[in-house]
């Protein structure tokens, strides 16, 4: 009974023609298609991340080039400022801390699959709680006040994530929205402060907050480096622990990992959100006192300086493990350094900004290609096969003599 | 509901002419093989209905025709032609069109916008587009106005919706998984007469249905899926009834291990009285069930999936809330106790969902072990990882899980290597009470004889089991009582040595004539 099939409907005769004609475009393309590796390459990771800095020289190289520079030149400026002796070296220590730190506290969240976006804002609430707490109790002798003002900082950094977290926790609204909001809030409330309550009358017309009090600055380490590198550590090692050592941590990774296993185990979901993300808020506030005793007089808006957003890339780069933080705040902190560096050579230091994108860029992609292997498939089936209509729908029904090319796809 | 063969006895109105001839499609997913050789073989001008059990794999194949997911083996041929479907638009170039559970509209479109999505003619003027999606839906009855948003319309229209992109892609091959769950008896009626106007026409149609009434008054041929393979492919449906589909579904096993004769006399371990629990829809899922079982005593759950089973092995290990009713487990009120407070009272549970819940799937094999117990590996504020290895290393000698290495995420494991490991951590606290949802699903035959192994066991132990599964013969042979469910309740209270299959199948088809004991 094909007299139905075989006349079909007016309606459709000409949209047949449409869709099979582009399907035939489309199909007639070899394209790839991913495919997940047998073989795990060891330290994917690592391996994707030194694949990702080689790109990101590439790239920045042509862009050198095309703006008539002599790359060579401009690396090796960069190396030299960043590496090249024990002074050197510092600077890139002073600027991997807030990095490590603002990386640390996005790992944290991260480690339960929660994106802690908002680091760079509470850094800045960090810092002015710190910042009002040693205004208001400058007497205090150094030592004493600098502890004082890093849990001021730490309270701080929970202030701003506690709406997110409670949100999170108990509405399941997106933490990446909230913490977000929250950094240009914050930001705001410090220029505030600096034109009204907190301006330094000795000012005169420059809108700048009342300095810190001498005492209020962290112990050198050596150059310009501060112990605010050990801080980062420190935590960075304790992190790790808690994680991979503790019940606390195993509950952590469960809930993170499979949320229905954790529910079966009897392990409350809410409750390690909030724990996450207030965590995450504490050490980004943290990470701001820390910056705010170790290199700044007094607070500014530009305090946190980008450090909470680059802390994001670091955190992925990572993928949340503390000793990854360590190693991509630490390149991420030369690149910067190097970036200023070059400005002297007449080069812009975005070209800094552009590496670690590039960097991320890289190794996203070199991860992707580690994990999968990609095969371009061709198409399959006659050609002829493709233009004439289905047999289902063609007068007298036979179905094409099956002896069509062989479907087959081209390994790579 | 019309009676069972009714529509059936005419044949399709096709000529026989193959379609879609899927042969020995093979696909695995991480720990389970979701089809294993499976065949299918749709004619021109027929109604097909897939039929198989939860997990059957028919979803899984119908997907590998739409071309969601490309098969490890086996050939997919289309007209005569061999093809290879690397994505739904490759499947929809071939002709199929995949109406899926999960509608995939655009709520702020239009009917027609979303009927033409993607492949409006670019010669014709809104108004020409229209009227053709208008004729169109004329044409197979599928009552629509095409003008009025998606959003305003009801989930039996939105199909309908989804039915009209499919046929408007010129699809010869309609593909519906389980079509009739979201509709009214009114809306499945005129389904099925849309569905038998477009055979009339000369398509074809694949029909995944759990309704077996429902197959029997809609389709004209069927395949039967068990574990992943083609067991049974009936070319008409005439002189065929509810309980030889469900047969066929169900099967027979080879070999069964079999649970000791004697009658347990232990103590309840186990008291549901009264229990009810809502969906995850928030429909009712479970009313006023009443279940004991007794120390050293396997109850097997049967019953169609879909009929509250699922709620209730979640109600007892107190990961969904009860709505009424009361439970003891060994004489204390756990109703309101939390799941970890049931497992310190001596509740084991095997979920059905066992890589997801059960285990998680990107954690360590040591990591997975510890479950249950990982507080008390505590050393101050530490965890002791190596009481967690031996812990670990003893679970897996005992019960004789296949690791590589015990630091490996425990989605490597196979499948019976996996579901080792979960019971037996389920069992090495001394449970008085063991839930097992599907425990043998999916499972190879070795790995299947081990977990009966391990529950006639527990049995002999003096653990009460609640068994519930879809495999009727294990249910047979292992359980001193049997309980259907059947919309919720419990629909029979059966011994096992006293009933044949058919009584079974009726039950869970939800007859209660030959059923003593009954209640619904």
């Amino acid at each position: 009974m094909t007299d139905p099939g075989a006349a079909p409907e007016p309606t459709h005769a000409p949209l047949h023609t449409v869709s099979r004609g582009r399907a035939r475009w489309h199909r007639g393309l070899v394209r790839p298609v991913l495919q997940r590796r047998a073989d795990v390459v060891p330290a994917a990771q690592a391996v994707a991340f030194v694949i990702g800095i080689v790109v990101a020289l590439i790239a920045g190289a042509l862009l050198l080039l095309a703006a008539g520079n002599d790359p060579a030149q401009v690396y090796g400026r960069m190396v030299d400022s960043s590496l090249g002796g024990i002074n050197s070296i510092s600077r890139t220590l002073l600027r991997a801390t807030p990095l490590a730190l603002a990386g640390l506290a996005v790992a944290v969240a991260g480690s339960m699959g929660l994106w802690n976006i908002g680091a760079e804002g509470q850094m800045m609430a960090g810092a002015t709680v710190a910042a009002g707490f040693a205004m208001s109790a400058g007497d205090l002798p150094g030592p004493l006040l600098i502890v004082m003002m890093l849990i001021a900082g730490a309270v701080g950094g929970v202030i701003l994530m506690v709406g997110p977290a409670l949100a999170r926790a108990y509405l399941g609204v997106s933490e990446i929205i909230t913490t977000l909001m929250l950094v240009e809030v914050s930001i705001r409330v410090v220029e505030w402060l600096e034109t009204g309550p907190w301006k330094d009358p000795e000012s005169q017309g420059f809108a700048l907050i009342e300095p810190l009090p001498d005492q209020a600055s962290l112990p050198g380490l050596f150059g310009r480096a501060h112990i605010g590198a050990l801080f980062a550590v420190a935590l960075l090692v304790a992190f790790w622990l808690a994680v991979s050592r503790t019940a606390w941590g195993y509950e952590l990774r469960m809930a993170g990992s499979s949320p229905a296993t954790a529910r079966y185990a009897g392990i409350s979901l809410q409750r390690k959100v909030l724990a996450a993300l207030l965590l995450s808020g504490g050490l980004a506030g943290l990470a701001g006192a820390i910056e705010l005793t170790g290199t700044a007089t007094r607070l500014d808006p530009g305090l946190s300086n980008g450090y909470g957003f680059a802390g994001i890339i670091v955190a992925a780069l990572a993928l949340m493990r503390p000793s990854g933080v360590a190693a991509v705040a630490f390149v991420f902190g030369a690149v910067q350094v190097g970036g200023q560096s070059i400005q002297t050579l007449g080069v812009t230091s975005s070209i800094a900004t552009i590496l670690q994108a590039m960097i991320l860029i890289g190794a996203l992609v070199a991860a992707v290609l580690l994990n999968y292997r990609v095969r371009w498939v061709r198409p399959v089936g006659h050609p002829a096969a493709e233009i004439a209509p289905p047999a289902g729908l063609a007068p007298g029904g036979a179905p094409p003599s099956g002896s069509s090319s062989n479907p087959e796809a081209s390994g790579v | 509901m019309s009676e069972p063969g009714g529509a059936a006895a005419s044949p399709g109105s096709g000529d026989g002419r193959v379609v879609v001839d899927l042969r020995g499609i093979r696909k695995e997913f991480p720990g389970v093989v979701a089809c294993d050789g499976a065949n299918l073989t749709v004619r021109a001008g027929t109604i097909h209905a897939l039929l198989g059990e939860n997990g059957a794999g028919k979803t899984s194949l119908v997907n590998v025709l739409g071309g969601v997911y490309l098969p490890d083996a086996g050939e997919i041929w289309v007209h005569g032609q061999q093809r290879q479907f690397h994505s739904p638009a490759d499947a929809i170039a071939a002709g199929i069109g995949m109406v899926h559970q999960e509608f995939r509209l655009v709520p702020t479109l239009t009917v027609f916008e979303n009927v033409v999505l993607g492949s409006a003619p670019r010669y014709l003027d809104m108004g020409q587009i229209i009227e053709r999606v208008a004729h169109l839906a004329a044409t197979y009855s599928l009552q629509t106005d095409p003008s009025r948003p998606v959003w305003q319309l009801s989930v039996g229209e939105r199909q309908r919706v989804e039915i009209l992109k499919a046929l408007w892609r010129d699809a010869d091959v309609l593909v519906l998984d389980e079509p009739t769950a979201v509709l009214t008896p009114a809306e499945a009626a005129d389904l099925g007469l849309t569905l038998r106007s477009m055979a009339d026409r000369g398509r074809s149609v694949v029909y995944i249905s759990h309704k077996l009434d429902e197959v029997l008054s809609v389709c004209d041929e069927a395949t039967v899926l068990r574990n992943g393979v083609t067991v049974a492919r009936p070319r008409s449906l005439a002189g065929i009834d509810r309980s030889d589909l469900a047969e066929m579904m169900v099967g027979e096993a080879a070999t069964q291990i079999q649970r000791p004769a004697e009658r347990p006399s232990g103590d309840i371990v186990l008291e549901l009285a009264g229990v009810s629990a809502l969906s995850d829809r928030g429909l009712p899922a479970l009313h006023s069930v009443d279940i004991d079982v007794r120390a050293g005593e396997i109850v097997g759950v049967a019953g169609v999936s879909g009929n509250g089973q699922r709620e209730l092995a979640e109600a007892i290990a107190g990961l969904r809330p009860t709505t009424a009713g009361t439970m003891l487990l060994a004489g204390v009120d756990i109703t309101g106790a939390s799941p970890r407070g049931r497992s310190r009272a001596g509740l084991a549970y095997v979920p059905e969902d066992r890589l997801g819940m059960g285990l998680a799937p990107t954690m360590s094999v040591v990591d997975n072990a510890v479950v249950r117990s990982y507080r008390s590996m505590r050393r101050r504020m530490m965890l002791d990882l190596r009481r967690c290895e031996d812990f670990c290393r003893r679970l897996i000698e005992r019960f004789g899980v296949q690791v590589g290495r015990v630091h490996e995420p425990v989605s490597a494991l196979s499948g019976g290597n996996l579901q080792r490991l979960l019971l037996g951590r389920e069992l090495t606290g001394e449970p008085k009470m063991l839930v097992a949802a599907q425990p043998t699903r999916g499972l190879d035959v070795a790995g299947i004889a081990a977990i009966q192994e391990q529950i006639v066991a527990q049995r002999a132990a003096g653990v009460g089991v609640l068994l519930i599964s879809e495999d009727l013969d294990e249910l047979l042979a292992l359980s001193d009582r049997l309980i259907v469910m059947y919309e919720g309740q419990v629909a029979a209270l059966m011994d096992p040595t006293q009933v044949t299959r058919a009584e079974v199948g009726a039950a869970m088809a939800g007859s209660t004539s030959t059923v003593s004991g009954g209640n619904s």
